[in-house]
């Protein structure tokens, strides 16, 4: 005895979240089919038998991969957060004092840190130090002037030294090209005395020449 | 706080690097996750494999986890996937084996013998599990095809509607239902011939 509707309705009724009236129909089916009612009761007690499954403890197993065990490793403060954040944490505490107008001041009472450009400075003492700051304000004005003077009076020494020193050496420079020029005068007036006298002894050379010559020619002649 | 919110928790320190949240994170679900791969598997080795790759998944795909379902649901999705994955992996080295061995074996072996042997095939990578109870469950699911088995364990011990299963697996919801009904005729004729029901 089989029934066309067997599969459907075991695994229908096995569905947990069947509906009231679909549960109605199954069971109304089942009581009119032997077959059915037989394969549901098999598979029943199929499905009870594979859900006496005891949980089976787990065995030792590395439970952390490896690239959380490397980034699980405690970090070092400095190494985290030293140099990486340092220069923006200064940036930001710099822009921050730049922002809140932030002034440090030393006072005989120790140092004062304020906000918003006020130092906890009076008027008598704001006077105080206006007078101080006018008095070495011209203090720096007649020492001004007098470095000045000072200096002045310094370039003219130096001036005159320089000419003193200048006409010194012009008027040795001067005797220098002089005696110079004599010496080369008088080497050239000897030179030119050689050589008139080189030229003076040529002709008289030349003339005894000429005078054997006519000694010799007169010779000849008489003797023809 | 709820479990789910204790789940949030954990989940976030996790993803800040916290090995110890994540350690306790794993220890809430390795439990189901160990059992839902020893009885797929059929044996420790194989089981403790699986849960691993699935674990790595979870913890790759952590970022991507929206709270958009429970991360028990979340986790046994990767758990399915993983275990499709390993046992498309372990089949192909399967018959590579017994191509060869085949090979090795065409003279030796009786075909009539083979045929003579008509007690069920069961999965050689199945070993005894320790539990008695235990032990004959995986030697009742040894007979199931994959496909089977995997259908008998989404819907009996995951308790997935056959809805589920189909989105799940991308098939039919008929296809879900037919192979379950098939799974559980073969378990019934199986404990009938051992007397056991």
């Amino acid at each position: 005895m089989t029934c066309k509707k067997t599969e459907l309705l075991v695994v229908e009724y096995l569905e947990a979240d069947m509906s009231a009236g679909q549960r109605l129909i199954l069971e109304r089916h089942l009581r009119d089919c032997a077959h059915c009612r037989q394969e549901l009761s098999a598979a029943q007690r199929t499905q009870a038998r594979l859900r006496h499954w005891q949980d089976e403890p787990v065995p030792q197993w590395n439970r952390i991969p490896e690239s959380l065990q490397q980034a699980g490793k405690p970090r070092q403060w400095s190494g985290l957060f030293g140099w990486q954040w340092a220069p923006l944490s200064v940036s930001f505490l710099l822009a921050l004092a730049v922002l809140f107008n932030v002034q440090v001041s030393s006072t005989p009472n120790g140092i004062v840190v304020a906000f918003g450009g006020s130092a906890g400075i009076d008027e008598a003492e704001l006077a105080e130090y206006l007078t101080r700051l006018e008095q070495q304000e011209e203090q720096l004005q007649a020492l001004t002037v007098r470095m000045e003077e000072r200096q002045d009076a310094a370039n003219g020494r130096l001036l005159e030294s320089v000419l003193t020193q200048f006409g010194e050496t012009t008027s040795r420079s001067l005797e220098q090209v002089i005696a110079y020029v004599e010496e080369q005068r008088q080497q050239d007036l000897q030179l030119l005395q050689s050589s008139y006298q080189q030229l003076a002894d040529s002709d008289f050379q030349t003339i005894r020449s000429v005078q054997e010559l006519a000694t010799y020619v007169q010779y000849q002649a008489g003797s023809r | 706080m709820s479990l789910r919110d204790q789940d949030e928790l954990l989940i976030d320190d996790a993803l800040k690097g916290s090995a110890r949240a994540w350690e306790r994170l794993v220890k809430r679900y390795e439990l189901q996750v160990y059992n839902f791969s020893l009885r797929l598997m059929g044996n420790q080795t194989d089981a403790l494999d699986l849960m691993q790759e699935v674990f790595i998944g979870v913890f790759r795909n952590l970022h991507r986890f929206r709270g958009e379902s429970l991360f028990t649901t979340w986790v046994f999705r990767i758990a399915h996937n993983k275990a499709v994955d390993m046992n498309r992996r372990r089949r192909l080295f399967n018959e590579k084996d017994l191509y060869w061995q085949q090979d090795a074996d065409d003279d030796e072996v009786d075909p009539f013998e083979q045929l003579s042997d008509t007690r069920p095939q069961q999965d050689p990578a199945f070993e005894l599990v320790e539990e008695r109870g235990n032990k004959e469950i995986s030697r009742y699911l040894a007979v199931l095809s994959w496909d089977q088995r995997l259908i008998v364990e989404l819907k009996l011990f995951q308790s997935h509607t056959f809805e589920e299963i189909a989105e799940l697996q991308d098939i039919p919801a008929n296809t879900a239902k037919t192979r379950f009904y098939s799974a559980l005729k073969k378990l019934k004729g199986l404990m009938e011939q051992e007397h056991d029901m």
